[in-house]
């Protein structure tokens, strides 16, 4: 289980998140949505400890890993696939999901679920990341997470700008990830159709702190359309 | 013109040392360490301490000034550059005042003159280190005049940039040092643990530069400033050759420094220095990132 208590981050001296508190049960997806800008990558990079400086108490099992510096978190069992993928374009395919390795402790290794999510990244192993597709290089980022062998994944907008013949490959595999590794996921998601289909819970984001949460039954179009039009 | 370019090849390899630790570190780090010459300076006054005191001979003080300058640097590295992470203008005045304290220590012979006290080897004066004789001694092979010494440091450095290779593309914590280059937020959120990695590279580009400081000394006076005069040429390496770059690095020592032999051979230093400005500016208008650079930072 991942807790949140009244947890503030900072870029420089601006605040982006405020007293923001929630909590990741595990083994659920929580779909964490709301409009752009209002702090859903910010959330994501403060569990990592990406942010400038953060307080307040980030709890995963009983530890308090908002103390740790970013590796040691990395290597506490979260791992991160980022918005834009940062994938790293002159590294070979392997070399890229490998990295990941380096949280999972001793010998790296490509992930047994890999080659069944991502067939084509294995017949590919040797060419560099940054020839891959938008698309191929979100399913990349994905397997770089997965070597991590992580507790809970931590996804930022998994299928922006991505073709739509893959959105559905990379929709269907988060799905799998949840159901048939148990993996802990923290989606977020424009995508509120897809949230529905795929999460167990759902976190409201405005203006850095969660303003609603719970079942993703409980998520009502009201609740949509206050927080999420435009 | 074969000895020509073997003596423009010699100076090249100590060159190349003393860019490849820039370049490793910069890449790295970020940090533009403007004591880097000065690690140079103490490699060079290692040989002749150790000689004076120890003993120690060439090849026992390449290995002693390796360490030296790497803890010197691993001390740098903790005190000064871990204080100041992603502030690079004031990293870099921090580390100019390291390079103007190393300096000092050694001409006013680590403070001791205050008390009367003088150390041998040390001092604002001129210091000699001694190469066995073979390593002097010139010789004839196949109609060419072998300079013992000049071939010596070309050994060393073509070693000691196969070790670097082979530590960044065949090592895990090469994996590490090339992820942290090109994506440290990155490489922290896959676990490598950004900071150990980063004062192990910053330690090891030191140990180089303690080498080249070895090497220099054999054919170049030893004194405080020694370092200041030739680290402008490894920073010029560094950004012809393109940051992080290991081959892009050995041929811009290469050229820099062929360039550099020929052109003082053929007219004189002042012309060969003048020439090699030209050739770092065209290139940089060429290619603002170097001659080979992943794009990054
Ligand atoms: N590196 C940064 N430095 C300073 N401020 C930042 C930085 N990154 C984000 N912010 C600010 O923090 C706030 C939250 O941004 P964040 O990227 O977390 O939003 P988001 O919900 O992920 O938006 P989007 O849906 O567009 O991805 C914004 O006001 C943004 O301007
Ligand atoms: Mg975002």
């Amino acid at each position: 289980m991942l807790t949140l208590h009244n947890v503030n981050s900072f870029y420089g001296r601006s605040q982006a998140l405020h007293d923001l508190s929630f909590e990741a049960p595990d083994g659920q997806i929580v779909a964490i949505l709301g409009r752009n800008g209002v702090g859903k990558t910010t959330l994501l990079r403060t569990i990592m400890g990406l942010t400038d400086r953060s307080e307040g108490r980030i709890d995963l099992g009983g530890q308090d890993i908002g103390v740790l510096p970013t590796f040691a978190r990395a290597r506490a069992g979260i791992a991160y696939v980022p918005q834009g993928r940062m994938i790293i374009p002159d590294f070979t395919i392997r070399d890229n999901i490998l990295m990941g390795g380096f949280a999972a402790g001793g010998a790296r290794h490509i992930p047994e679920i890999v080659p069944e999510l991502f067939p084509y990244l294995m017949d590919n192993l040797d060419r560099p990341g940054g020839v891959l597709s938008g698309g191929q290089q979100q399913q990349l980022a994905i397997a770089r997470a997965l070597a991590c062998k992580p507790k809970i994944l931590l996804m930022d907008e998994p299928t922006e700008g991505i073709q739509p013949n893959i959105v559905q490959q990379i929709e269907d595999s988060i799905i799998r990830l949840n159901r048939e590794l148990g993996l802990t996921i923290l989606l977020v998601e424009q995508n509120v159709d897809f949230a529905k289909r795929a999460a167990a819970s759902f976190a409201m984001v405005e203006n850095g702190t969660v303003v609603a949460s719970g079942a993703i039954g409980t998520l009502t179009d009201d609740l949509v359309s206050r927080h999420m039009a435009i | 013109m074969f000895e020509t370019l073997f003596i423009g090849l010699s100076l090249t390899s100590v060159l190349l040392l003393i860019a490849l630790g820039l370049s490793i570190t910069y890449g790295a780090m970020g940090v533009i360490n403007m004591a880097h010459g000065e690690l140079v300076m103490i490699g060079a006054y290692t040989a002749v301490l150790s000689g004076i005191y120890l003993g120690f001979n060439i090849f026992a003080a390449i290995p002693l000034a390796f360490l030296t300058a790497a803890l010197l640097g691993l001390l740098i590295e903790r005190v000064v550059i871990r204080r100041l992470y992603g502030r690079i203008i004031d990293t870099l005045l921090a580390t100019w005042g390291v390079a103007i304290i190393l300096q000092q220590l050694i001409r006013l012979e680590f403070g001791m003159t205050f008390f009367g006290i003088r150390i041998q080897g040390l001092g604002p004066g001129l210091q000699q280190m001694r190469v066995p004789s073979y390593l002097m001694q010139p010789y004839e092979f196949a109609g060419i005049m072998i300079q013992p010494y000049r071939t010596f440091i070309i050994v060393v450095t073509i070693l000691l940039t196969l070790l670097t290779w082979f530590l960044m593309y065949r090592t895990s914590i090469g994996v590490q040092i090339r992820a942290i280059m090109r994506n440290p937020q990155m490489a922290a959120a896959c676990g490598i643990d950004v900071r150990r990695v980063s004062a192990m590279t910053f330690a090891y580009g030191s140990g180089l530069a303690g080498i080249a400081g070895v090497l220099l000394a054999g054919f170049r006076t030893v004194m405080p400033e020694m370092g200041a005069n030739v680290v402008v040429d490894g920073f010029l390496v560094v950004v012809v050759g393109g940051v992080g770059s290991l081959l892009g690095t050995v041929l811009s020592a290469g050229l820099l420094g062929q360039i550099n032999g020929i052109v003082s051979v053929l007219y004189n230093d002042i012309i060969a220095r003048a020439v090699v400005f030209a050739v770092v500016i065209g290139i940089i208008l060429w290619r603002p990132n170097g001659l080979f650079s992943f794009r990054s930072r």
